[in-house]
């Protein structure tokens, strides 16, 4: 640090200002008169100021004494007055008390009163602790203003049964949040026995979204993770041509790992892509996979193998679905309820086959069908010969009656006639033709006017001999491209040996490479539900799966093929949860002896033994075995893990604590859970939620604890340092990388500091610092709570503006925190924040989006930009009625300037609430009054010409252009310094040459906010650095400066720390009082 | 006064909470309630204070004659239908709230203890107020010690550098502390309808915090430690009270008339209609006092400074404070500032009927009760405190002589017209007897 540097130079510097004498004699001819004793003049007791011995304590009064000196605001006119060389020998006497008195003690830490978390830091820290948003009250812990105007001074953070009783029941709220299950302890955002199941459901399926893939199926279901096929391809691509690619060393695993894909799904594709005699269609891929490019010299045709990946991920989806007849992937299958698994059953082929195909609505005055043959083992050596026969036609009417009934060949037109190799002529011949792999053809079929839609039918049969072993798809649609239509077809073949290993060969395929590496846990009406259920859809065994059952877990190929150990582990976890979060075993139970009719006599799953189950029927002990083991390991698991349990407590305390446990403090709380369990009865997830809910009620939680020094200032620990920056520039807890910067010590160094506050600043989380400190520091705290608008007057005034106006204000300020702007633009910024009702509301004429925020610039062009055109700032300084001009000028004086007023006189009287009452006259020509009565011109003339020219800004922040009565607004003033301003931008030039002063208010409360005391004659050399840079200095520039001070690093006591007294009950202390906490 | 708490109070452990310094309390066993009078069949003494900020306008608040024929002036009309249960009290003023410089705030926190106000930020200090010294004396009697409500929140900015708790608070605990506010319908009812069965959990959670909190004592400044102080404290209050609501002590002697809530557990948000929070308000009052779970009470209808919007009297627009007290003598304005006080009043006239239709034994709630009404300031536009708007209610079990009374102070001196006078007097009734308190040591005459 340079504090010693810049002190000496200050030192010097007053050795060569000449030694001024006491110059209390002046104060006391001139001032004692007014400013004595008894009810002395604005607050002001000289008499006792004087008598103090040092300036420290009121420095700020003595401050305002010297400023009147040397401006000659005092004594006022006709009063008697010392000589100019007094005056400013008295006001130079006082600058340099002061300023000998903050040189010398420059840095001093000052006594910082310990800080309980204030509402807002309570619920930040705990979603930040859990992740949860409870919507805790606003107020729930009764915040109180104190300090330089925050509610995290300590001295106004009072501490009542009724306080304690809150934060009582909010850490048992909180500890209700907590997931108690076969994992370590989670949160979710529902509470109890419904969260397990919930936070369980969320849990399985974000890992199954997060690293498995799934085509369509489900109303309305979405692909989604089938890229991984075509990375895992090219992973396995580039480990094949590694060498080529100059990558020797290369191994699957960072294959893998380069496209984003566990090692185990990108192994399990390479053994595919290796397996000796491949099948159909498993052949095709290898095959396909086997012509990708190879790379050649310099030329990596990466792209190109990345396009034939995509193709083999087309051919794997699209296959299936030719199979099934569920047209092509390239739809996305969107709204196609089937789950395209491929099985045993879902495998049938027929080698005759009959057909109804319906066309419903006449489009044309022919309707056009097409017939497909499609080979499904293109590898075979024989064609597929298909004979259609009993082609029929049957037309319905309009009223759904059918119209007749006739032989397709009747129907057609001559073009089509001749493809069926008939003659010109209609023949009453019966109609046979056959078609062979692949082929399409299509007929027209003519459709009478009064047809509202046809029936066709017609058998076809495979050929046999002819056909061989060939599998072909028959297909008949009214669309070319069958996917668009509702295309009927069906597999034909010969059943046989032949058949049979097809099929194996499909089968292989689907568990090799299929269309989904998981069934949803809660299946949808036509995914597969397990036996003895009966799958059909709305049947009651199925409804009651769906009500009672619920879940199924059907991911082998996820956790076999996929899934790294560690996931695996937390999905196994999250299924168990699921299991175990409701009577899912007793339900199945209760299904199975329902259908074998076994009595079970009231016996639920946890009541049958091995005896029980043995003594039970083959059918249902088949189900009924298995469903009992899950139990037990289910049962077990949750068992296993509550040692873990409270160790995941006694983490979450030190995180909660803010700082390492003590060994006897991490005793204490296993005892307290030990206790709970067996003196208290309470069953572990409740004796866990006790536990939590001990923890978060704790002092070390809910108070910002340091312990006493034990002599004079020392510098903070690691971990109160994190506090500190943590609640300073976040208003919570300290993160991950905070308390390992603190455990390591780094937190002693500025330069690791300085990377703190800038990572921290960039955070989401600074936006904390907007509403936190800039709410409080500028009076829009909880804006999007105002009640200060009489909206009877003004109707548009309603919640969702204020909420806009309010979030204006915290995006404005956020944008300068989190992106490092110059600290000059809180003022001068051209820039502001609108969403599309709050602009226009402000009749901008600007493209915004829409309800979210954006940066619009140029925000001088249309009267917007800076603090004091911010809606919120405009309407919390008026009357809900009226503007105030007094409110505003005095917030302008008080908030951005730093230099108030006194308090008004008591009997100062006051004009009146309406505009309406003003007697015609406007608020400026009634607010003259302040001007012509001298008791009110010493402030009134500093207030009211800052207060005026927002004029233009009316009691909801819009700009108009006369008063509501039509008398022209008069915004033009004059300060007491004698600058002429001319409206809001008059105003925000005259800040402009106000800015020192601007910056040392700003630096003030910054101060005071971050250190949570106010600020003291000692911090001035500290400011005054602050604000020699000026207004370009970017924010986090300024943070750094305010961490790496002396006073944020270093802590002292305003008194030596003594013993506590004895305690009456000591006896009932434990060893925990022995704990080490403070000497980590 | 000095800095230090209301010097009076006899008890040595008053004192020593007044001065943070830690209890030597043996707080498990000394839960038995402080021993309550000899059982008796009559009603106990119960005290409320009913508060309402920003004064009144002097020439709408007087009171002439006696009895039925009193006459009221325009801003005590509503009570009129009460003119023979009250007491006009005139001229009854705090020394310390005229001799501070700060209009409002020196003037506010200190109505009911007549201490100084701190004005230095880094020191919030008032004096603990009367009512909360009879919680800590007699609150030990009922399940609650004391009620203290309100309508608004703390206040979240300074008013002249000076926190705004000042404005928000007129029961102090301590002379640093003021009593937590309540101003949630719904937690008043719980805490007035819940037992202390199924607060085991509670007490072992509180239990082991309280212990680690003694561990930490020692090692944290004795600035802090005041701190954990009223941490501790809390515990130990929470503690007694779960101990007092599980146990009904009533074996013999007078009984409430009701035990259970004779109205619906409030919406748990807080309610978004100003008359509508008034009137629970004030109904969670008498039914405390019905169920005999605290015989102490204060509810602050709106804060100082106070900025509630009259918009829902009819012919009302604007704000309490700024708008309708500093009216600026329009005489349109000034009409509206007279209905807000009528509307205050009312709230007056309404807990006065409640509790005068509440039989217990022959006699009414309100005969055995003492309500105190009224503001800090009596010109509300001036901030004069030279004397205060008050009006007191109810027999005190026939301690207190109502019967439409004026008692007019105003002439006889200040030493014989502090308002201090009169809470000792109050307090006496409750069986607390201070040799001193706030700025004097009289008691009240004609009282």
């Amino acid at each position: 640090m340079c504090v010693p540097t810049v002190a000496k130079a200050c030192l010097l510097l007053f050795c060569l200002i000449p030694a001024t004498a006491d110059s209390t004699h002046v104060f006391r001819q001139y001032c004692f008169g007014c400013h004595g004793k008894s009810s002395p003049m604005a607050g002001l007791n000289l008499v006792e100021l004087t008598s103090h011995a040092s300036v420290a304590e009121k420095f700020q009064q003595w401050e305002k004494v010297a400023a009147a000196l040397e401006q000659k605001r005092m004594p006022p006119e006709k009063m008697p007055a010392p000589s100019d060389a007094d005056r400013l020998q008295a006001a130079q006497w006082v600058r340099t008390r002061l300023r000998d008195y903050a040189v010398r003690n420059d840095g001093d830490p000052g006594r910082v009163t310990v800080r309980r978390l204030t509402s807002a830091e309570y619920a930040y820290t705990i979603r930040d602790l859990t992740g949860l948003d409870l919507k805790f009250e606003r107020d729930f812990a009764t915040d109180t203003v104190g300090g330089e105007g925050f509610t995290n001074f300590g001295d106004v953070q009072f501490m009542q049964d009724a306080n304690l009783e809150r934060y009582l029941t909010a850490a048992k709220t909180v500890a209700d949040h907590a997931v108690i299950g076969a994992g370590p302890i989670g949160f979710y955002h529902d509470p109890g026995q419904s969260g397990l199941e919930l936070s369980a459901i969320h849990r399985i399926q974000s890992i199954y979204r997060s690293y498995g893939f799934r085509a369509a199926s489900g109303e309305g279901g979405k692909p989604y993770g089938l890229e991984r096929y075509s990375k895992a391809f090219f992973a396995a691509w580039r480990y094949l041509h590694r060498a080529a690619l100059g990558e020797p060393a290369g191994t699957l695993d960072a294959a893998a790992a380069s496209e984003g894909l566990t090692p185990r799904f990108v192994r399990h594709i390479w053994s595919v892509l290796q397996q000796p005699s491949p099948v159909y269609p498993v052949s095709e891929v290898i095959s396909r996979f086997r012509k990708l490019p190879a790379p050649q010299g310099a030329n990596r045709v990466e792209a190109a193998a990345r396009t034939g990946c995509d193709d083999i991920q087309k051919f794997l989806l699209d296959w299936p679905r030719f199979l099934l007849g569920a047209g092509g992937a390239a739809e996305g299958g969107q709204g196609d309820e089937r789950a395209l698994v491929l099985t045993g059953d879902s495998i049938q082929a027929t080698p005759l086959q009959r057909f109804r195909f319906a066309v419903r609505g006449r489009r044309q005055k022919t309707t056009r069908l097409y017939i497909s043959t499609v080979s499904a083992n293109p590898d075979s050596k024989d064609k597929a010969v298909v004979r259609w026969r009993n082609a029929i036609v049957r037309f319905r009417g309009a009223d759904r009656s059918a119209a007749g009934e006739q032989p397709l060949e009747a129907l057609l037109d001559e073009a089509s006639r001749k493809k069926l190799g008939l003659g010109a002529q209609p023949s009453t011949a019966p109609l046979e033709f056959t078609t062979t792999a692949d082929s399409t053809l299509f007929v027209d079929v003519a459709t009478p006017e009064t047809a509202a839609g046809l029936e066709f039918q017609t058998e076809a049969a495979i050929v046999p001999g002819v056909s061989g072993d060939a599998v072909a798809r028959c297909t008949i649609s009214d669309r070319e491209e069958v996917a668009r239509g509702r295309p009927t077809s069906a597999l034909l073949a010969q059943r046989g040996p032949a058949f049979d290993a097809w099929k194996a060969g499909v089968l292989k395929f689907a568990a090799d490479l299929p269309q989904i590496s998981h069934g949803e846990p809660t299946p949808s009406d036509r995914d597969p539900i397990p036996a003895p259920f009966n799958p059909t859809y709305n049947q009651p065994e199925r409804d009651l799966y769906h009500i009672k059952v619920k879940y199924y877990r059907t991911d082998g190929f996820l956790t076999g093929n996929m899934l790294d150990d560690a996931t695996r582990r937390r999905l196994d976890h999250a299924w168990n949860d699921l299991l175990a979060s409701f009577g899912y075993h007793d339900a199945i139970l209760y299904f199975v002896a329902e259908k074998f009719k076994v009595d079970l006599k009231g016996k639920v799953i946890a009541g049958l033994d091995a005896a029980a189950i043995a003594a039970l029927p083959a059918e249902p002990r088949a189900y009924i075995q298995p469903l009992r083991a899950e139990y037990e390991s289910v049962q077990a698991a949750l068992r296993a893990a509550q040692a873990g349990h409270v160790e995941d407590c006694v983490r979450l305390a030190s995180q909660a604590w803010r700082r390492p446990l003590t060994v006897a403090e991490k005793a204490g709380l296993r005892a307290f859970y030990a206790r709970t369990r067996q003196a208290g009865g309470l069953d572990h997830p409740r004796a866990v939620r006790a536990l939590l809910a001990r923890i978060l009620v704790a002092p070390a939680f809910l108070f910002k604890l340091e312990p006493a020094s034990v002599a004079g200032a020392r510098p903070l620990s690691g971990w109160e340092m994190a506090n500190r920056l943590s609640y300073f520039l976040w208003a919570s807890m300290p993160d991950d990388d905070l308390r390992r910067a603190a455990a390591a010590g780094e937190l002693a160094s500025p330069q690791h500091l300085e990377r703190q506050v800038k990572r921290m600043l960039a955070d989401p989380k600074a936006r904390r610092l907007s509403t936190e400190f800039f709410g409080q520091w500028l009076g829009f705290y909880r804006f999007d709570q105002h009640r200060g608008v009489d909206t009877g007057r003004f109707p548009e005034f309603t919640d969702e503006l204020k909420s806009a106006m309010y979030d204006e204000a915290v995006s404005f300020f956020e944008h300068i925190v989190r992106n490092d702007r110059p600290v000059r633009e809180i003022l001068f910024a051209d820039y502001t924040f609108l969403n599309k009702p709050l602009a226009r509301f402000y009749g901008v004429n600007r493209e915004v989006a829409g309800a979210g925020f954006e940066k619009v610039d140029g925000a001088q062009a249309f009267r917007r930009g800076g603090l004091l055109r911010l809606g919120a700032v405009l309407t919390a300084t008026s009357a809900p009625l009226r503007t105030s001009p007094v409110k505003r000028g005095d917030w302008i004086l008080r908030r951005v300037i730093g230099t108030p007023t006194p308090t008004p006189p008591a009997d100062a009287g006051s004009i009146p609430a309406d505009e309406k009452f003003f007697g015609g006259l406007t608020l400026r020509e009634k607010l003259a009054a302040h001007q012509t009565n001298p008791a009110c011109a010493a402030c009134h003339s500093r207030i009211d010409p800052l207060g005026f020219p927002l004029e233009r800004f009316d009691a909801i922040g819009r700009w108009r252009d006369k008063y509501s009565d039509g008398k022209p607004i008069d915004d033009a003033t004059v300060t007491h310094d004698k600058a002429p301003i001319d409206g809001v931008h008059g105003l925000i030039e005259y800040l402009k040459t106000q800015e020192k002063q601007v910056l040392r208010t700003f630096y003030q409360k910054m101060l005071g906010y971050a250190l949570g005391r106010t600020v003291m004659l000692s911090d001035q050399p500290l400011i005054d650095r602050l604000v020699d840079t000026g207004g370009d200095k970017g924010f986090a520039r300024a943070a750094v400066e305010i961490v790496t001070s002396r006073q944020f690093r270093y802590r002292r006591e305003s008194v030596p720390a003594v013993p506590a007294p004895r305690l009456a009950e000591v006896k009932r202390t434990s060893k925990e009082g022995e704990a080490k906490w403070g000497e980590e | 006064m000095g800095r230090g708490m209301n010097r009076a109070a006899p008890s040595r452990r008053a004192f020593l909470r007044g001065t943070g310094v830690a209890l030597a309390l043996p707080w498990m066993e000394s839960l038995p309630l402080r021993a309550a009078p000899a059982a008796s069949n009559k009603p106990p003494l119960r005290f409320a204070c009913v508060y309402f900020s920003n004064g009144v306008e002097p020439v709408h608040w007087w009171a002439k004659g006696a009895g039925a024929s009193m006459e009221l002036g325009p801003c005590l009309t509503p009570i009129a239908p009460f003119r023979e249960d009250i007491i006009f009290l005139r001229g009854l003023y705090n020394q310390a709230a005229v001799a501070s410089s700060s209009p409002h705030l020196g003037r506010c926190p200190n109505m009911l203890s007549g201490a100084m106000v701190s004005l230095d930020p880094n020191d919030i200090r008032v004096g603990t107020t009367f009512d909360q010294v009879l919680s800590r004396e007699i609150g030990g009697r009922t399940a609650v010690p004391s009620l203290v409500l309100g309508i608004e929140p703390n206040e979240l900015r300074l008013e002249d550098g000076v926190s705004m708790i000042y404005g928000s608070a007129i029961s102090w605990a301590t002379a640093t502390r003021p009593a937590t506010k309540e101003i949630y319908p719904a937690r008043t009812f719980d805490l007035l309808v819940g037992d202390g069965a199924g607060r085991q959990l509670d007490r072992s959670i509180l239990d082991a915090v309280l212990r680690e909190t003694h561990s930490l004592q020692t090692r944290v400044s004795r600035t802090d430690r005041v701190k954990l102080d009223e941490y501790l404290e809390s515990i130990r209050d929470i503690e007694k009270r779960i101990e007092r609501a599980s146990r009904e002590e009533r074996l013999e002697g007078w009984r409430p008339s009701i035990t259970k809530p004779d109205m619906t557990r409030p919406a748990e948000d807080l309610p978004q209609d100003v008359p509508e929070h008034m009137k629970l308000m004030l109904d969670l009052i008498v039914l405390a006092f019905q169920m005999d779970k605290t015989r102490i009470a204060t509810l602050m209808l709106n804060n100082d400074l106070s900025q509630m919007n009259f918009k829902f009297v009819e012919g009302v627009k604007g704000a309490l404070h700024l708008d309708l007290t500093h009216n600026g003598k329009a005489p349109a304005a000034e009409a509206m500032y007279l209905k807000t006080n009528q509307y205050h009043m009312q709230q007056f006239a309404y807990i006065l009927d409640r509790m005068k239709k509440i039989d217990e034994g022959g006699q009414s709630l309100l005969d055995s009760s003492m309500v105190l009404f009224g503001s800090n300031l009596f010109d509300g536009d001036a901030h004069s405190a030279g004397q205060m708007p008050l009006l007191m209610a109810g027999r005190a079990n026939g301690a207190l002589k109502t019967g439409g009374r004026i008692l007019d102070y105003l002439d006889k001196g200040d030493d014989n017209r502090r308002a201090c006078s009169m809470y000792r007097t109050l307090m006496d009734r409750m069986g607390v007897t201070l040799e001193r308190f706030g700025d004097t040591d009289k008691r009240l005459t004609d009282l």
